[in-house]
């Protein structure tokens, strides 16, 4: 097999009020393991469906062993031997672990019956791409009464039945075991010898020393960097990752007093996270570090009821409770603002004044009551505590860029008065004039005495905002640090190990 | 319960349906008469072969609420094209002009149907949407059509489709048993029927792996329409007129006898078998308390409670 190469020219991909890709110039070449990092909206993933051709570039360039490229769906790109395994998984669950590999290229039966589909190759074919994986799975079973270590192997060889030129890994080993992992990553080498040309993208530092010949960073949609393996230190990369820019300009300060406000207790919900314990004071703000299905969000949850623990309780204020409901969570004054802001955190057709008032509408309301004259008085002072400034409040929020949207979700919040907001991902997907006004939020309500969980993907933000951080490892807390001692290459680092 | 459901799996709706036939060939004489059967089958079919499509579109993740319009329109198309060709400023003779008036009303069924399916696909509306805007739009074109009186252009040898019979079976029922055979081939057995349960499965895992859902749904949808144009010819014959409040609320009827079959309107679940048990269950209850002399009104509410028990039934089995 001839070597293949993969190249983008100046690939932009805008977003409304986003871009997602800047201006990225880069060479992929066959026989070599390329890994590619960065953080949460990186860029990562879009370039991964911009090359599957699950979505289309804004601008810019794609050049296949040299000529140019063009793909319009999925379809074209499968059949340039362009093939992606996706990080969320992808299978149908009522079809067969058979029908499954063999998505949309099933055989026919040859003579009069070349209509209908023949399932003797078809069963056949797929136990042939199985075992050439070495993987031991029964092909007529459905596919949703798989395990997920299992489903991700069928992933893996609908990619690898494709006989691609280039195949794409996007976190391939979130789901498997150590051994399951060297299996993959032997599968890896050989096609890479074979001169295919492989991409991988993982957030585990282990992995890019044992199997990447070059690692390559995206951040904030350009490519900060594109280095050989050897000159790959962990300093390096968390410098290409997290950029020079990294001046902390004040930090949360000291501590406040230690005074115990909500204890988390042997907090379980498999798999997620399991045997979570800590305790978070009054007034302190507390960040959760850790990757990407780490069981940060989950945890946020558990405490917030949304998804109650299967163990373990909460002591909150000297009480001992168990989050039942997000209703009860409320009420006791423990609050969320969630990660995806605009599908859990807003109502994006109702007007900023009602998004406000939503969660308090018992305390603006006289009586069952409430009137738009009402709502205003309420929503006036929320929206100076958070420095909210819009024209029009009667707006429906959707206008509003993420910034302002966030501080809609935190001072709809702060009407509840809480005691304890849990805040996911804060910062996300807001500019930095917005995160420093996050920050200030946070504080001022750290000095009222309410205290923030923080979870986040930025850990140079963790290490401004925070007094303390814990790290969250596969569903367990594995240690504490502060920001004062620490920099951020040791935190990127504890991370990772 | 442990008993029944290893020895039964995924059958206990046929042996309900066969418990209940059991029963009423006890207390009703008449039900087990070759005779009455025949009729039962009769009166499912034409209802039934649209249910065939619907549950094709609901296992692809959508819905048809227009097909009962459909029919009427479908019937009252047939009765206006097969009157204009034989009328006077035409003059066809009427073995040449009922065959290419049906061809011309599935054709129409079908385009109606892939309507919705490109309305879906192009412009994102919902199925639901435009099949209810279809629902009262052709409803109101066959009172268009017909000028609010039945249409009665037909020859005498034109109540065969709906109402004859070939080899002792009636041949509405006939078409039902051969279009059951051609859908279960093609559910089960073709790249198309596959890709339907992909489709309604995973629909972006369909799309990365170079199905082509667009063409897909939409083929799907005008299959249906011209499902429920042939229905619409076969009534047209029955009452040997087009008539525009025909087949009123079927639409609600061949859904229930989908969902009792078993299919989920979540998409991705479903047998064309099943769907045939759920239309036979169906004709069975009504023939059977008719026969019993149990009021109309009772009919209905049975009805109810069978497809709320139907849906319990799957999701406990699911559970188990």
């Amino acid at each position: 097999m001839p070597r293949s190469s993969l190249e983008t020219v100046s690939l932009c991909k805008d977003y409304p009020g986003t871009r997602a890709l800047d201006n990225v110039s880069i060479r992929f070449d066959g026989g070599q393991v390329h890994a590619l990092v960065g953080k949460n909206g990186a860029g990562k993933s879009t370039l991964v469906k911009i090359f599957a051709g699950a979505i289309s570039p804004t601008s810019g360039s794609i050049l296949i062993n040299g000529a140019s490229a063009t793909f319009s769906s999925p379809r074209d790109a499968l059949r340039q031997g362009i093939v992606a395994v996706y990080q969320e998984l992808s299978l149908v669950p009522e079809l067969t672990v058979a029908e499954n590999i063999l998505l949309g290229r099933m055989p026919h039966r040859s003579g009069p019956w070349t209509f209908a589909i023949d399932w003797d190759q078809a069963y056949a074919t797929a136990e042939a791409v199985l075992s050439r994986l070495g993987v031991d799975l029964e092909v007529r079973k459905k596919a949703c009464t798989l395990g997920v270590a299992q489903q991700q192997f069928v992933e893996i060889a609908r990619a690898m039945s494709y006989d691609p030129a280039v195949l794409m890994l996007d976190e391939p080993t979130s789901a498997l075991s150590y051994r399951e992992t060297e299996h993959l990553f032997e599968i890896i080498r050989t096609l890479a010898s074979r001169g295919v040309v492989l991409l991988y993208i993982t957030h585990r530092l282990q992995e890019i020393y044992k199997i990447a010949d070059t690692v390559s960073v995206l951040r904030d949609g350009t490519l900060a960097g594109s280095v050989t393996k050897e000159d790959a230190s962990p300093e390096n990369l968390a410098e290409m990752m997290f950029g020079e820019a990294v001046k902390r300009t004040r930090s949360a300060g000291a501590p406040p007093a230690r005074e115990p406000l909500l204890t988390i207790e042997h907090l379980s919900r498999e798999p997620a996270f399991r045997d979570v314990t800590f305790t978070l004071h009054r007034g302190e703000v507390l960040g959760i570090a850790g990757l990407l299905g780490s069981g940060r969000t989950e945890l946020l949850r558990s405490i917030f009821g949304a998804d109650p623990p299967q163990e373990g309780y909460l002591t909150l204020g000297g009480r001992r409770i168990y989050p039942e409901s997000p209703a009860m969570m409320k009420s006791l004054g423990v609050v969320l603002t969630p990660e995806k802001r605009k599908e859990e955190g807003l109502v994006q057709i109702l007007s900023t004044r009602e998004n406000i008032c939503l969660a308090s509408l018992r305390r603006v309301a006289r009586g069952r009551f409430t009137t738009r004259a009402r709502e205003r008085v309420w929503a006036g002072p929320l929206m100076r505590t958070v420095g909210l400034v819009t024209p029009e409040i009667e707006a429906p929020v959707s206008s509003l860029s993420g910034g302002n949207q966030q501080k809609v979700v935190v001072s709809k919040w702060v009407g509840t008065e809480p005691r304890v907001i849990l805040m996911d991902e804060p910062t996300r997907g807001i500019d930095v004039q917005a995160k420093r006004q996050m920050f200030e939020i946070i504080w001022a309500l750290s000095n009222r005495g309410i205290s923030s969980l923080v979870v986040s993907s930025e850990l140079e933000e963790l290490l401004e905002v925070c007094h303390r951080i814990l790290i969250m490892k596969k569903g367990r807390i594995a240690l504490e640090v502060l920001p004062s001692e620490t920099s951020l290459e040791r935190l990127f680092g504890l991370c990772l190990q | 319960m442990t008993f029944l459901r290893s020895h039964l799996g995924s059958a206990v709706l046929e042996a309900v349906l066969l418990i209940l036939c059991v029963i009423l060939a006890i207390t009703a004489p008449r039900f087990s008469t070759t005779e009455n059967l025949l009729n039962v089958l009769r009166n499912v079919s034409m209802q039934g072969l649209i249910a065939l499509g619907m549950t094709m579109v609901i296992i692809s993740g959508e819905i048809d609420l227009s097909v009962g319009s459909a029919v009427a329109f479908a019937g009252c198309l047939m009765a206006f094209l097969t009157g204009w060709m034989t009328g006077l400023e035409v003059g066809l003779p009427t073995g040449l002009a009922v065959p290419l008036a049906g061809g011309v009303v599935i054709v129409v069924g079908f385009l109606l149907g892939g309507f919705s399916g490109f309305m879906r696909t192009r412009y994102q509306v919902p199925t639901f949407i435009t099949t209810l805007a279809l629902m009262t739009g052709l409803s109101g074109a066959a009172e268009l059509i017909t000028d609010g009186f039945p249409l009665t252009p037909f020859p005498d040898w034109y109540s065969f489709i709906g109402g004859g019979y070939l080899v002792g079976i009636p041949f509405p029922a006939l078409i039902f048993l051969l279009a059951f055979g051609v859908f279960h081939v093609v559910m089960n057995h073709t790249t198309f029927g596959r890709s339907v349960y992909a489709i309604g499965g995973n629909a972006e895992a369909a799309r990365l792996s170079g199905i082509e859902v667009k063409k897909v749904k939409v083929l799907v949808l005008g299959t249906t329409g011209a499902l429920a144009a042939l229905s619409g010819v076969m009534v047209s014959s029955e009452i040997m007129s087009g008539t525009a409040t025909t087949a009123r609320g079927w639409e609600l009827d061949i859904i229930a006898a989908v969902i009792i079959g078993g299919t989920s309107l979540m998409g991705g679940v479903g047998r064309i078998w099943g769907t045939m048990i759920g239309v036979i269950f169906l004709g069975v209850i009504i023939n059977g308390m008719t026969l019993l002399n149990i009021s109309e009104y009772w009919q209905h509410v049975v009805r109810g409670v069978l497809i709320l028990a139907a849906v319990l039934l799957n999701r406990l089995q699911q559970k188990a």
